[in-house]
């Protein structure tokens, strides 16, 4: 039986964690706030520990809850499209050097792009591309089926794409 | 050089029938220079970049989160092995072993004091049958006196 550490077996799940609900709530401090809730929430179950098969599938899905719950009181609070819009411009100029500046702005469009799907296809799309995982394991997080995620990754390429082209060719 | 097979892969990644593996390909092959790629795979570049952008928190995060769940420790002693965790069952053990032993070999000797014990019983025998019955007492009065004034020093029926 393999023993679980919450040091060497959870804490290094952070950063995918992090990525998962700053692709949910679009803001850092939001974001941070719920991998901090929902380690924590781990911790609290260390006595069911055992009984899981995969610790980062388990991390990964009370992530997306807690970071759905966060969203949803936010909307309440009507202050998230203007957050958006603030918050991305800052992360690329605070986080990199000047004279990558052009290809950075092309890399935050895309970004913005893939923050304005709706949110399961933008899982979905995080999950897939940016942390490479299969349609099961997707399907597992999500608790939807592979079929599903399988046509929320169709359609948020399709439209990543779609848009991109419109906007190289508008150039905007 | 053919990008055919790129081409390919990119229709089959927006159509959502790559593997992981084409996947990974994928980004592998647009994390090379943009100038050096074709003109029509060029505008996918910053695409792939964005996908391979990993934002990550500080150390400071894990400090914190380390002292919020305080009981750490606590997780380290449940790696001590059996062996280890038996360990004081096993000294227990091992007193009881030496007592029983000990015990054992006292009994023992107890055992060897006790043969002048039986041959005294043999004794009482021999005055019994005298004792039980009178009429023999009487007809042999002096050999049971004999006996019991034989057997009485060592104070054992008293």
């Amino acid at each position: 039986m393999k023993e679980i550490s919450f040091r060497t077996d959870v804490l290094p799940l952070k950063n995918e964690l992090f990525r998962l609900a700053l692709r949910i709530t679009l803001n850092r401090a939001d974001a941070e706030d719920v991998v901090q809730e929902t380690l924590i929430k781990v911790w609290n179950r260390r006595e069911q520990w055992e009984q899981i098969d995969s610790m980062e599938a388990f991390c990964m899905t009370i992530c997306r809850n807690m970071a759905l719950d966060r969203q949803k009181r936010m909307d309440y609070q009507n202050a998230s499209l203007d957050d958006v819009g603030h918050e991305a411009p800052d992360r690329s100029y605070s986080a990199n050097p000047e004279e990558q500046a052009v290809q950075r702005d092309k890399v935050e469009r895309v970004r913005r792009l893939m923050d304005q799907l709706p949110e399961k296809q933008r899982t979905c799309m995080q999950l897939r591309d940016v942390e490479g995982k299969s349609y099961k394991e997707i399907a597992d997080v999500m608790n939807i089926t592979e079929q599903q995620v399988k046509v929320n990754i169709f359609r948020a390429r399709q439209t990543i794409k779609q848009k991109y082209i419109e906007q190289e060719q508008y150039g905007l | 050089m053919d990008y055919k097979y790129i081409e390919q892969l990119l229709e089959r990644y927006f159509e959502a029938e790559t593997t992981l593996k084409e996947e990974q390909i994928l980004k592998a092959f647009f994390e090379q220079n943009e100038e050096e790629l074709p003109e029509n795979l060029r505008r996918y570049h910053s695409l792939f970049a964005a996908l391979g952008q990993e934002e990550t928190l500080g150390d400071d995060f894990d400090e914190r989160l380390l002292q919020m769940t305080e009981e750490a420790p606590r997780v380290k002693a449940r790696t001590i092995s059996m062996a280890e965790r038996l360990k004081p069952l096993f000294r227990a053990a091992a007193v009881v072993a030496i007592l029983l032993t000990l015990s054992n070999a006292l009994n023992q000797s107890f055992n060897d004091n006790d043969t002048w014990v039986d041959q005294s019983d043999y004794a009482l025998e021999q005055i019994e049958p005298a004792a039980g019955e009178p009429a023999m007492a009487y007809d042999q009065p002096t050999d049971s006196l004999v006996s019991d004034t034989l057997f009485k020093p060592t104070g054992y029926l008293e």
